[in-house]
């Protein structure tokens, strides 16, 4: 884990504007500051832009309009070399999971962390781990493509969050999960979170942010409907 | 240290899955350089065997009449001045006649109601060495025809033309087989790699997602090339051997291969061919990689 600058965003976002061909507006004017080490909450119905976002924050989608700065680096004008190394700070858990069906658990866990040279000792240290806190160490050489779609979504949670990256984006991450299951995850992201890491989950289940003491960013027809509100009422008065 | 094994990891993976393509397309690079080594071992031999045939390239100039010293001087003026020699020499009719008796042997007696006359004098000239093509003889031949008292030049022409086109044939040969090696080694490897790249696309799009360096993404691909180049052009050559062995220990009698001195490729030419074939199959993964890169 890289050490956070003082008083300084993760995550910039200015005027962005993302359209989709022919003229799908998928976000429209978003300004946003993430500071690292927080953990927050991206909310709205579906289709209101929260995959759109993520997408963007992660480099897989480029602004048409606006500037988005990630750890630092604009991601417009980032050289093609740098985009690894930033991507390898990113750990995105997709909400079509984007898993090989015909790899194990264990080697989907692994490609995060093979792709940052790690040894293949901590490797396989760090995948038993993840399998474990996620109830999972019984598929460790089970092909992903045989998981029912709750084991995948845990799988493809193991793999974003593997190689302890600096910022972790969750789309999504307890849509397919019983409310047992659902707490774990939520507990490994909260264990990443107090560890360092800058944490956004795209949600529409008010059910895991309901009461945390987190920021709740809601997003509706692809505009940010509401800033700085509290998943904790409490907490609104003090913001 | 983590960098290679993390890529010897992953070449593993790829090839334990596309092994079948992989073989054939090991197949067809040891095929290729088969064909191509063999018409090329055929043609440096010929080169080989024409050098020392050239060696012994003599041109018969047949006279009208014996020429008289300051005759011969002149001639051989003429001939020095158009071309430099290794020798000239003088033949007279008298020097023909005991020539062609002491090669008649026991059948001297053919000759016994003839005289030296009816043999012509000659001039036998040995070119140097840098007389080596067919165009450079002949126009020499046809400067020689021109000399006074010159009825006719011999150099065996018909088998040096014939040598000559035959070579000429085993180069065009080299060169189509040398093209074809080319083409296959670099196009199907290049396609095999494509294939695998398109088979792989999801993979190598969730390994881009994931943070992998063009480099993570490029090297197992140019090392599928790598031993492609060199196990294929090894099975290639050790098969062109094991089919020369079997020419040399099949024709060993009399015959051809007794004329010409016929050997296999120096280690030099050796290394080469591997070398060559494997620059060309990295090459042909490295373009379809490119191309992958871009999009």
């Amino acid at each position: 884990m890289e050490t956070k600058p003082v008083n300084k965003s993760i995550i910039e976002i200015v005027r962005a504007t993302k359209i989709y061909s022919p003229d799908v507006v998928a976000l429209e004017d978003i300004t946003l500051s993430v500071p690292y080490g927080e953990m927050l909450f991206l909310t709205g119905m579906s289709g209101a832009g929260k995959t759109t976002l993520l997408k963007l924050i992660c480099g897989m989608e480029h602004p048409d309009k606006g500037l988005i700065e990630v750890a630092g680096k604009d991601l417009n004008r980032i050289k093609a070399k740098e985009i690894p190394r930033l991507r390898q700070q990113i750990g995105m858990a997709y909400q079509d999971f984007k898993l090989l069906a015909d790899r194990t658990v264990a080697q989907n866990i692994a490609m995060a962390m093979e792709v940052a040279y790690h040894n293949i000792r901590t490797i396989k240290t760090r995948v038993i781990e993840l399998l474990q806190k996620l109830r999972l160490e019984h598929k460790h050489d089970a092909l992903a493509g045989r998981l029912s779609r709750g084991e995948q979504q845990r799988v493809a949670i193991a793999r974003a969050v593997a190689n302890s990256p600096t910022l972790i984006l969750a789309d999504e991450p307890t849509g397919n999960l019983d409310s047992k299951t659902t707490k774990l995850v939520m507990e490994l992201f909260e264990n990443c979170n107090i560890s360092g890491a800058t944490v956004i989950i795209a949600t529409h289940d008010e059910n895991i942010y309901r009461g945390a003491n987190h920021r709740v960013l809601e997003l509706h027809s692809g505009r940010l409907a509401q800033q700085d509100k509290w998943a904790d009422p409490t907490l609104d008065n003090m913001s | 240290m983590k960098f290679f094994s993390t890529i010897a990891v992953q070449t593993t993976r790829n090839l334990q899955k596309t092994w079948p393509t992989q073989v054939m397309t090991l197949m067809t690079v040891s095929l290729s350089v088969l064909i191509f080594s063999f018409f090329f071992l055929i043609y440096t031999n010929m080169i080989k065997t024409g050098e020392k045939l050239g060696d012994d390239l003599r041109l018969t100039i047949y006279l009208e009449e014996e020429p008289v010293l300051e005759m011969q001087a002149q001639l051989v003026r003429k001939i020095i001045n158009f071309s430099p020699v290794e020798e000239i020499r003088f033949t007279s009719r008298d020097d023909a006649f005991k020539r062609l008796a002491t090669q008649l042997g026991d059948n001297i007696d053919v000759l016994d109601d003839l005289d030296a006359s009816f043999l012509p004098p000659s001039i036998e000239i040995y070119p140097k060495k840098s007389l080596s093509t067919l165009a450079q003889i002949q126009r020499f031949s046809e400067y020689l025809s021109t000399l006074p008292g010159a009825i006719k030049v011999q150099y065996g022409q018909e088998w040096v033309e014939r040598f000559n086109y035959f070579t000429k044939l085993l180069r065009i040969i080299v060169l189509l087989s040398g093209i074809l090696l080319i083409m296959t080694t670099t196009f199907m490897v290049a396609y095999t790699i494509r294939l695998a790249v398109v088979a792989r696309q999801a993979e190598l799009e969730i390994l881009r997602l994931l943070g992998a360096t063009n480099n993570y993404i490029r090297t197992p691909f140019l090392i599928e090339g790598f031993l492609q180049g060199i196990l294929g052009s090894s099975f290639g050559l050790l098969a062109l051997f094991f089919l020369y062995r079997w020419i040399q220990l099949r024709f060993s009698g009399p015959g051809i291969l007794q004329l010409v001195e016929f050997t296999f490729f120096t280690p030099s030419i050796i290394w080469i061919i591997i070398a060559a074939s494997i620059i060309l199959c990295m090459g042909g993964s490295f373009s379809s990689m490119r191309k992958f890169m871009r999009i």
